[in-house]
C-alpha cells in the first residue's frame, strides 16, 4: 500500500481535519467531526443532506455548500454514518423547512437514514428520503441498482430547487426528476485499497480492466484486454441509450468522471469520443462536465453519466454553485 | 420525573420513566448472563458476535435511557436512548435492535406513565420498527419470529389482568416463536450460507428475542414478588 497518510485507522478523521482547517466555510456538529455541515445555513430554506462512506472525494462532503447541499454524514472508509450522526446533521443545518435526505442505494445507508429519519418525525421535523440508483450495470432493476456518479444532476437539481425556496416537495420532485433522467457506466483499469485493509479490494492483470464494476470494487460485467476509448464510450452509450433511450435532436448533459487515478487528458479523450457517438446519433450534448465527481480513492478509471435535459433540467445544471470542491459561476 | 409511588403488597398497575429504565436493567442483566451461549450459537450459524453486540447494546442503554429522561417522555427517552445505543453497536443485529427500542419509543411518544396496554403496545411497535428497518418478514428464520409471536400473545390478554400477565403471555408466545424458527429456513446473513446445518436448531436471533421478553418478564416478577 502507497499512500500519504500517518495511520490508515486515522484516514477518515485526519482527512476531515484537513478539510476543516483549509475550508471554514463549513464546520461540524455535537463535536462529532463525522457531522460535516455548512457553516451558515440558509434560513427558512429545505436542508439537504447526504452522507455515504469515505473514499469518494469530492463525493459526498464535497456537494455541502452554497447552490447545493447543506450537511453530509461521514462515514468510516466505504461505510455508511450512524444514524445518530445524521440526525445531529439535521438537527444543525435544519431552518424551518424541513430536511430531504439524498445519498446512494447501499443498505447500510437506507438502515441509517430511515432510522435518523424517524428521530426527526419524533421532533416533529418534516423529512423525503431518496436515493441515486443510477448504475445500470449494478441490476436490471432499477431500483435495486447502486448510486455512483449520476447522483451530480440529484444534488445540483435539489439544491438549486432548494435554494429558490422550493417546498420540501417540490425540491423532492427536482431531485426525482434529475434522478429519472440519468444513467452512469463505470469501468476501471485497476483496484484500490481500503487503508485498514491494506490490500487491493480486487485483482486485475496489467494489461486487464473491469467494465461495470461498482465505486467500491463490486465485481462488474467482464474483465479482460484493456480497449480503447472509442470503443469504452461505444460500448458504455450503447448500454445507457437501450436502458433509457434518448431521441435524435433531444439534448443530454454528460458527465466524465474520473475515479481518482485517471488524468484529465484522459477524461477529455473519452469525452470526444462520447461526443461523436452522440453527434452520430443526432443527440445533442448542452453541457459537458469532465473532471473528478465521484472517485474509489486511487482507482484508475472513470464513468460516463448521461442526463437527459429539458428546459427543467438546464436550469438546474446552470445554477451557480459555490462549495470547496466545486465551484461553478 | 414521574415516578410512580406504589403501596407495599399491591401489584404495580403503572410504569414510570425510572420503572422503564430498571425494566432495561433487567434486560441488561440477561444478557450478560447469556453473552456466551448466545456467542456459541452465532459461531455455530453465522459471525459469533451476536451475545457480544446484545451484551454490549443493552449494558449501554440503561444509561442512554437516563440520559434522555429529563422531559419525562417515555417514548422520547427510549427513541433517542436506541437511537444512541445503535452508536455503541453499529453492525446490523445493533442497528435492528435499536430500531425496536425506537419503534416502541415512537409508538409511546408522549406517554409519561405506562399502564399494561401501554406495555402490548411496547411489544408490537418493538417488532414492526425491528422489522420495518430490517425488510424482514415472519418466517424468514429471524429474531422478529420470536418478537413477534411474543407480541401477538400478549395482545390476546385482557390488560385490566395487569403487566405481569402481559409479559408472562408474551414469553409464552416467544418461546413457541423460537420453536417455529427450527423448521424456517435462514434467508439473511451469514446463517444463509449455512442453511443445511439449520434444520431442527432455533434460530440465534429469536432465541435473543426470547431472551429479551424473559428480561421483561423477570422484572415485572420481581416487582410484584
Amino acid at each position: 500500500m502507497k499512500k500519504i497518510i500517518n495511520a490508515p485507522e486515522n484516514y477518515t478523521d485526519d482527512m476531515l481535519r484537513g478539510i476543516y482547517a483549509a475550508h471554514p466555510e463549513v464546520t461540524y456538529a455535537e463535536d462529532d467531526l463525522r457531522c460535516y455541515c455548512i457553516a451558515k445555513p440558509k434560513p427558512n430554506k429545505v436542508a439537504i443532506i447526504t452522507g455515504g462512506g469515505t473514499g469518494h472525494l469530492p463525493l459526498f462532503l464535497g456537494y455541502v455548500g452554497e447552490g447545493l447541499i447543506d450537511g453530509c454524514g461521514v462515514g468510516g472508509v466505504f461505510q455508511s454514518p450512524s444514524g445518530e450522526q445524521i440526525y445531529n446533521i439535521a438537527k444543525q443545518v435544519e431552518t424551518g423547512a424541513g430536511v430531504l435526505f439524498l445519498y446512494g442505494n447501499y443498505t447500510g445507508d437506507i438502515m441509517n437514514f430511515d432510522m435518523a429519519a424517524e428521530m426527526l418525525d419524533m421532533d416533529d421535523i418534516e423529512t423525503r428520503s431518496i436515493v441515486g440508483a443510477d448504475d445500470v450495470n449494478s441490476n436490471a432493476n432499477p431500483e435495486a441498482r447502486r448510486g455512483v456518479a449520476g447522483i451530480y444532476f440529484m444534488y445540483k437539481a435539489a439544491g438549486a430547487k432548494a435554494d429558490q425556496d422550493g417546498t420540501l416537495d417540490e425540491v423532492l420532485a427536482a431531485a426525482k426528476k434529475a434522478g429519472d433522467n440519468v444513467r452512469t457506466v463505470g469501468f476501471a483499469l485497476t483496484p484500490c485499497v481500503v487503508p485498514e485493509v491494506g490490500k487491493s479490494n480486487f485483482t486485475l492483470g496489467d494489461e486487464e480492466m473491469a467494465f461495470g464494476m461498482g465505486i467500491h470494487g463490486e465485481p462488474g460485467v467482464w474483465n479482460g484486454p484493456i480497449k480503447i476509448a472509442d470503443e469504452l464510450a461505444e460500448e458504455s452509450l450503447d448500454i445507457i441509450l437501450k436502458d433509457m433511450p434518448v431521441a435524435e435532436g433531444e439534448e443530454v448533459a454528460v458527465l466524465i468522471n474520473g475515479l481518482g487515478a485517471t488524468s484529465g487528458e484522459e477524461l477529455y479523450i473519452l469525452f470526444d469520443s462520447v461526443r461523436r457517438y452522440l453527434d452520430a446519433k443526432g443527440i445533442k450534448v448542452y453541457k459537458a462536465i469532465v473532471g473528478e465527481y465521484a472517485t474509489s480513492m486511487e482507482m484508475m478509471g472513470a464513468s460516463i453519466s448521461i442526463c437527459k435535459m429539458d428546459d427543467e433540467l438546464k436550469g438546474y445544471v446552470d445554477y451557480p454553485v459555490n462549495t470547496p470542491f466545486i465551484c461553478q459561476k | 420525573m414521574s415516578q410512580v409511588t406504589r403501596k407495599e403488597g399491591i401489584l404495580m398497575d403503572k410504569m414510570g420513566v425510572e420503572d422503564v429504565i430498571e425494566m432495561f436493567e433487567s434486560v441488561a442483566a440477561i444478557f450478560a448472563e447469556k453473552k456466551e451461549e448466545l456467542c456459541e450459537m452465532d459461531a455455530a450459524m453465522g459471525d459469533g458476535d451476536l451475545g457480544l453486540t446484545m451484551n454490549k447494546g443493552y449494558a449501554a442503554l440503561p444509561g442512554l435511557l437516563r440520559d434522555n429522561s429529563a422531559e419525562g417522555d417515555i417514548g422520547k427517552m427510549l427513541a433517542k436512548g436506541g437511537m444512541k445505543m445503535s452508536s455503541v453497536v453499529p453492525s446490523t443485529m445493533g442497528t435492528l435492535m435499536s430500531s425496536g427500542i425506537m419503534g416502541a419509543g415512537k409508538a409511546l411518544k408522549g406517554k409519561t406513565e405506562l399502564e399494561p396496554a401501554d406495555l402490548i403496545t411496547f411489544y408490537r411497535a418493538f417488532a414492526d420498527g425491528l422489522a420495518k428497518r430490517g425488510k424482514t418478514q415472519l418466517g424468514d428464520r429471524t429474531i422478529l419470529d420470536a418478537l413477534d409471536a411474543g407480541a401477538v400473545k400478549a395482545a390476546e390478554v385482557d390488560p385490566a389482568e395487569g403487566f405481569l400477565a402481559v409479559a408472562t403471555a408474551a414469553v409464552e408466545g416467544a418461546k413457541a416463536g423460537v420453536e417455529a424458527t427450527k423448521d424456517m429456513i435462514p434467508k439473511y446473513g451469514k446463517a444463509a450460507v449455512f442453511s443445511a446445518k439449520a434444520k431442527g436448531v432455533a434460530d440465534q436471533g429469536a432465541v435473543a428475542g426470547c431472551y429479551l421478553d424473559t428480561a421483561i418478564l423477570n422484572y415485572f416478577q420481581a416487582k410484584n414478588a
